[in-house]
């Protein structure tokens, strides 16, 4: 067992994947050039010193590139871990991903397939609108995708190395204040949750999520840093004779609805809680299953808690009322008890 | 002369439009061609003009209604002069808006008036009410918006509870799980009926050992536990044929047959699925108790979905038991008895039942009734596994 923060879990994956598979190889911007931090947040810090630079693909400032070159080697029989510097350039490879990757096993008629990972930081950090996006819900929206958030140490190396192993082009979305990048990356108002990680070999399999906390009064299901606010609330809530139930699904698509709906069915009330904006959203999602699946459970209105329908803003104090914070998350819970 | 505003027919795909705003209020004075009042139609919003001079009077449609094509919504009349029967007087002439800038939103639909006003429930708090036989007429709700949520009802038990009241058990009506209009329905049919010897060894220990315990259970008890369990897996036969449609129902209610001085009575046991087998015991011997006192309700009687009926303490052993319409299937139980049976290649003594089931062939063919048999069956050999 050793003691990780996510960056460093990130890493570890990547380096037990590409030991044990030759296939595999890394690419994007600045992630193995020598001097460098190793990608925006240190993730393949050392590995281009390990594998080589054949192994640890440095680009220019393409994304369709990064996209494309993943896909086709990926197509061609690779498995490439992709990578953006911000979530908020995936969209300038949105064909790449949404047209080709998506679609190509089934346009094939299954006899093509891309097993390609692309990893995207997402999450407000005090840099602007176009680079502090969390968008995890236009790719949820994709078919042929598969989506993962994790947000702890353990389950980054895990979901990572599950990710890579999977034949499908597989998102990896890592929160920014998360990583607990250090020095010159380190993040003001970080979070860097320090984990317990196994050494040897384990794998965190893709669509179950995890019960963080166990509750009976209300569940609570956040994605990523609103993981930790919800948890905050939900110590906070307790003092207030207020039981809730912390729900990370860790993989967002395949969503491990039952897990939901049976925590659902136990405590009758539902907040969810996202960085995202509120309309059309991937709390809207699992609103609408709940409402669909577990109406006859529900003991109050179900309670999204999102950013509110603007770009992320620049400004601090901006930035504080535009995230979802946990007196938001504790208003939630209380209108509906 | 009273002349009628009448609402255009200017919806292109639809005979309603809606009133988006109105310009002028009950009242106020009009001159023929200025703007009365905008409509919104499936393509467009439009200003509609005063057909005549005059004061708008009798005013019958608010901003935001859904409104069908030539409706009178008003008249442009002298102010004094009398007009015509005017339709639809129920509705309140709309009172001086603050603004009539902005059309409203639509106003909320009405709701069928119910004596009172709408209550909100939570849909788990219904679920529970019905559960329990709750009525939620006079809970006061403490959720949100003032909904009765389920820690009301709950009160409203335990209440019931620590004042001693029987809870009335709401015959609410069962819910259908499925349903298949059958083509054509033979008028008449014969029932078929499966037999089987099952091994009621473990059935007669526990028994006894429950006795020994000190809770008594009789072998209908025991069956009625039994088919609670086999006719929620397998509801095909937990079903009702009315008219021409076969109805599977949600609810396990078992009609017990008892024999009365006035004959059999099929006094029924319900939400059987759902009761621990001393619950069992304790209604169906209130249930007997009333039957052969000759005090059954005719509700006791009525809802069935399945039935029961045990020969066994006649010494019958095997019969046809005739189904109970509309219901498709019937258990007979007969004598348990020590029988003769064989065990790898040597005799042995057993406690032995048997079983008999009968169906009627239009509803459930003869496999699903052979699957159903065999589940009993199962469970009467070994009645551990209801608990694994």
């Amino acid at each position: 067992m050793a003691e990780m923060t996510i960056a460093e879990a990130l890493r570890q994956a990547i380096r037990e994947e590409m030991q044990r598979d030759p296939r595999v190889f890394c690419i994007g911007e600045d992630i193995g050039i020598k001097g460098g931090f190793g990608g925006a947040f240190t993730v393949t810090l050392g590995l281009s010193e390990e594998f080589g630079h054949d192994r640890i693909v440095d680009t220019p400032i393409s994304e369709i590139g990064i996209a494309g070159v993943a896909i086709g080697a990926a197509m061609a029989g690779l498995r490439p871990i992709a990578d953006v510097q911000y979530g908020d350039f995936l969209f300038c490879m949105m064909d790449q991903l949404a047209n080709q990757a998506a679609k190509m096993t089934y346009m094939s008629g299954g006899t093509v397939s891309v097993p390609m990972v692309m990893r995207a930081p997402v999450g407000s950090t005090r840099r602007g609108s176009q680079h502090a996006q969390s968008l995890e819900a236009f790719f949820t929206h994709i078919p042929g995708l598969k989506v993962v958030a994790p947000s702890t140490a353990y389950d980054a190396k895990g979901l990572l190395k599950s990710a890579v192993r999977d034949d499908n082009p597989v998102l990896v979305f890592e929160h920014k204040l998360l990583y607990g990048s250090k020095g010159p990356r380190s993040e003001k108002g970080a979070l860097s949750p320090v984990g317990e990680v196994p050494e040897g070999e384990y794998l965190v399999p893709i669509g179950k999520g995890a019960i963080r906390r166990e509750g009976t009064d209300v569940t609570i299901v956040g994605k990523l840093l609103t993981v930790y606010r919800a948890l905050e609330a939900a110590e906070e809530l307790a003092e207030e004779g207020i039981s809730a139930e912390v729900i990370d699904p860790r993989t967002l698509v395949p969503l491990d609805k039952e897990l939901i709906l049976g925590s659902v069915r136990k405590t009758g009330r539902l907040v969810i809680v996202e960085e995202d904006n509120l309309t059309g959203g991937w709390a809207a999602d699992i609103a609408a299953i709940v409402a669909e699946e577990g109406f006859f459970w529900l003991d109050a209105p179900i309670k999204r808690v999102s950013a509110p329908d603007t770009p992320p803003p620049f400004a601090p104090p901006m930035e504080n009322f535009y995230l979802p914070s946990v007196e938001r998350v504790m208003t939630a819970v209380k209108a509906i008890m | 002369m009273a002349t009628e505003v009448l609402v255009p027919p200017l919806g292109q795909t639809t005979d309603t439009v809606v009133l988006a705003t109105w310009y002028k209020r009950e009242g106020d004075p009009v001159t023929a061609g200025e703007p009365l009042f905008a409509i919104e139609t499936d393509k467009a919003t439009l200003d509609i003009e005063a057909p005549a001079s005059g004061v708008l009077r009798d005013v019958s449609a608010v901003e935001g209604e859904k409104l069908e094509v030539l409706k009178c919504i008003g008249f442009i009349a002298a102010p004094d002069e009398k007009l015509p029967e005017a339709p639809a007087t129920a509705r309140a002439s709309p009172t001086p808006a603050a603004s009539t800038e902005a059309p409203l939103p639509p106003p909320p639909r009405q709701e069928k008036p119910a004596g009172g006003e709408r209550m909100f429930v939570s849909p788990r708090a219904r679920r529970l009410a019905e559960e329990r036989g709750i009525s939620l007429e006079n809970l006061a709700g403490t959720g949100p918006e003032g909904a009765i949520v389920e820690r009301d009802v709950r009160a409203c038990l335990e209440r019931q509870a620590a004042e001693g009241i029987e809870q009335p058990r709401a015959q609410a009506s069962n819910e259908v799980l499925a349903e298949s209009p059958l083509e054509e329905v033979r008028a008449i049919t014969a029932a078929v009926t499966l037999t089987a010897e099952v091994d009621a060894t473990q059935l007669v220990d526990l028994r006894q050992q429950m006795a020994e315990a000190g809770t008594a259970v009789s072998y209908d008890d025991l069956f009625l536990f039994i088919l609670g369990r086999v006719l929620k897996e397998q509801p095909a036969l937990n079903a009702s044929l009315e008219g021409n449609t076969l109805r599977q129902w949600k609810r396990v209610h078992i009609g017990v047959a008892v024999d009365t001085e006035t004959g059999v009575v099929a006094p029924v046991v319900r939400d059987v699925d759902g009761k621990s087998l001393g619950q069992l015991a304790q209604e169906a011997s209130a249930l007997i108790e009333r039957a052969q006192a000759g005090r059954l309700s005719p509700e006791e009687l009525q809802g069935a979905t399945f039935a029961l009926m045990n020969l066994g303490t006649f010494g019958v052993d095997t019969f046809t038991p005739i189904i109970v319409l509309p219901e498709t299937a019937i258990l007979g139980v007969g004598r348990i008895a020590r029988r003769p049976a064989v065990k790898d290649k040597s005799f042995v003594i057993r406690e032995t039942v048997w079983l008999s089931l009968a169906f009627d062939p239009r509803l459930v063919n003869e496999t699903s009734a052979a699957r159903f048999l065999q589940r009993v069956a199962h469970f009467v050999e070994r009645p551990y596994s209801m608990w694994v």
